[in-house]
């Protein structure tokens, strides 16, 4: 069985970090190498969960939007708000999961700078559940540096 | 190549230093930042019948730079604040010709025989926290009390009236102009920033603009002898760089411990002590907000300049991936907290 790419990539950052980058002469190039170690490293992290993160942030917004398209009343925001709840994935690419994604974020922008400009415990616990969104998001994308 | 440059740099040197000729040797290119191609050198040559061996830095632009910084800026600012007698390598040269070295540079001393802490270094100072933090926020607060218009500086950029609203309009302009994505964190920063202004500032002072655990040199007695890296000061509100200073970024994973050094009260109060002013909770705690959304803008930068391919330094991704995913998550945290009921 083939090893699998986050360990390959795992493996290479480790090799580059411990046994190229102190070989390497002192400055630049032996900083620039441990650096290279550690992006491997990241993409390590980020083969494995990539899918998920967005899967679950573009699902978690499509469900805000329904959630908080009646308290709207702006028409055009409103309409674009049930599209996006309506929408779907169109594949696990993660490019195609990443154009969701920004198509969903920057609505997303709209609806939060639209929600702070209302008035009542509505609109704030609107903007509460958004922030919740965003916290999740904000952690789900958060990087382990090699040896935390 | 770097023969190439040696040569040029002999050349370019000779009649600056003073000398007849001058002998460029160990040219090395070192990290230094993105926004810089940074090299030391050493300079050879014979002055009033005696011979010099110094030991040199060269910051030379690069083909695309990280943030639109100005080299001239970076200059007169280590100029003013070596004069003032701060820890700050003596400026030697500054070139806006490309004729010389093919961009503009400039050159300076190179403190030698010291440290620069890694921001990935769990605990780069060691038993030397307390005293490199206590010069470390002293000399913040000499350059917050340092008076901009007797250091010559008064004419640099950034505003006298709500230069608050100057610096989140700047950082603003960045996120939209080099900005891959949405980013409805930074942009619920702004607005946030907007809505609920600081408190006016007590005085104008200069702001360094990147004053952070590795941006100085220290040696191995804990003696901090090199405030580096001013290519972003502006005036500005004093408490800009206390707010910079004190961002969970820079604090080595102990976030009680800004820069990895003193606990926040002890560097706030030696802050308040050596600039003579106060750091007003509700100010303050505007700045820091805005310091972790000016990270954001930088590492936003990062990633497009690193994503265009106009400037491939593992830094900048490194910034735009980890950097902008940490200040993110600090957005939200604090952001969150104005929103409780």
């Amino acid at each position: 069985m083939k090893p699998d790419v986050d360990q390959i990539l795992g493996l290479s950052a480790q090799q580059l970090m411990t046994q190229i980058a102190p070989q390497l002469p002192a400055g630049y190039s032996q900083s620039t190498a441990g650096l290279l170690g550690i992006m491997l490293g990241f993409c390590a992290q980020e083969f494995d969960r990539a899918a998920e993160i967005r899967v679950a942030e573009n699902r978690d917004l499509r469900e805000l939007f329904s959630e908080l398209a009646p308290l709207i009343s702006d028409a055009p925001l409103k309409a674009k708000l049930k599209a996006a709840a309506l929408s779907a994935d169109p594949s696990l690419k993660i490019s195609d999961l990443n154009t969701a994604n920004c198509d969903l974020r920057r609505l997303l922008i709209a609806l939060q700078s639209c929600v702070e400009d209302i008035a009542g415990d509505a609109a704030r616990a609107a903007e509460r559940r958004i922030w919740g969104i965003l916290l999740a998001s904000a952690e789900r994308r958060l990087l382990k540096l090699p040896g935390t | 190549m770097s023969d190439d440059i040696s040569a040029r740099l002999a050349a370019y040197l000779a009649p600056k230093l003073g000398a007849a000729s001058v002998e460029v040797s160990d040219l090395a290119r070192i990290a230094g930042g993105a926004s810089r191609e940074t090299y030391r050198f050493r300079a050879r040559y014979t002055q009033d019948g005696n011979i010099l061996d110094r030991a040199l830095i060269l910051r030379r632009d690069p083909v695309a730079s990280l943030i639109d910084t100005d080299r001239t800026t970076e200059f007169r600012a280590y100029q003013a604040f070596h004069k003032l007698g701060l820890p700050v390598p003596e400026p030697i040269a500054l070139e806006l010709g490309t004729g010389a070295l093919d961009r503009p540079f400039f050159i300076m001393e190179e403190i030698e025989h010291c440290s620069v802490a890694s921001i990935l270094t769990p605990d780069p100072y060691g038993a030397h926290r307390e005293k490199i933090g206590r010069q470390f926020f002293t000399t913040l607060g000499q350059i917050a009390k340092a008076d901009p218009d007797s250091i010559g500086l008064s004419n640099f950029d950034g505003a006298r009236e709500a230069s608050w609203l100057h610096e989140v309009q700047r950082w603003e302009r960045e996120i939209d102009e080099d900005e891959r994505e949405p980013q409805p964190i930074a942009r619920a920063a702004i607005r946030w920033l907007k809505r609920n202004p600081p408190p006016r500032a007590q005085k104008l002072s200069v702001v360094h603009g990147d004053y952070r655990t590795g941006n100085f040199l220290y040696d191995a007695d804990g003696t901090i002898r090199a405030i580096l890296d001013w290519e972003m000061a502006h005036l500005g509100d004093p408490l800009e760089d206390l707010g910079w200073a004190l961002d969970p970024l820079w604090s080595h994973g102990d976030p009680s411990h800004p820069a990895g050094l003193v606990s926040r009260e002890r560097a706030i109060a030696i802050w308040e002590q050596a600039s003579g002013l106060k750091a007003d909770p509700k100010a303050l705690h505007w700045w820091e907000i805005f310091a972790s959304l000016k990270g954001a803008a930088i590492w936003i930068s990062a990633a497009r300049e690193y994503s265009d391919m106009r400037n491939a330094d593992p830094v900048n991704c490194f910034s735009g991936w980890f950097c902008l995913a940490f200040h993110n998550k600090v957005l939200v945290e604090k952001l969150s907290v104005e929103a409780a009921p």
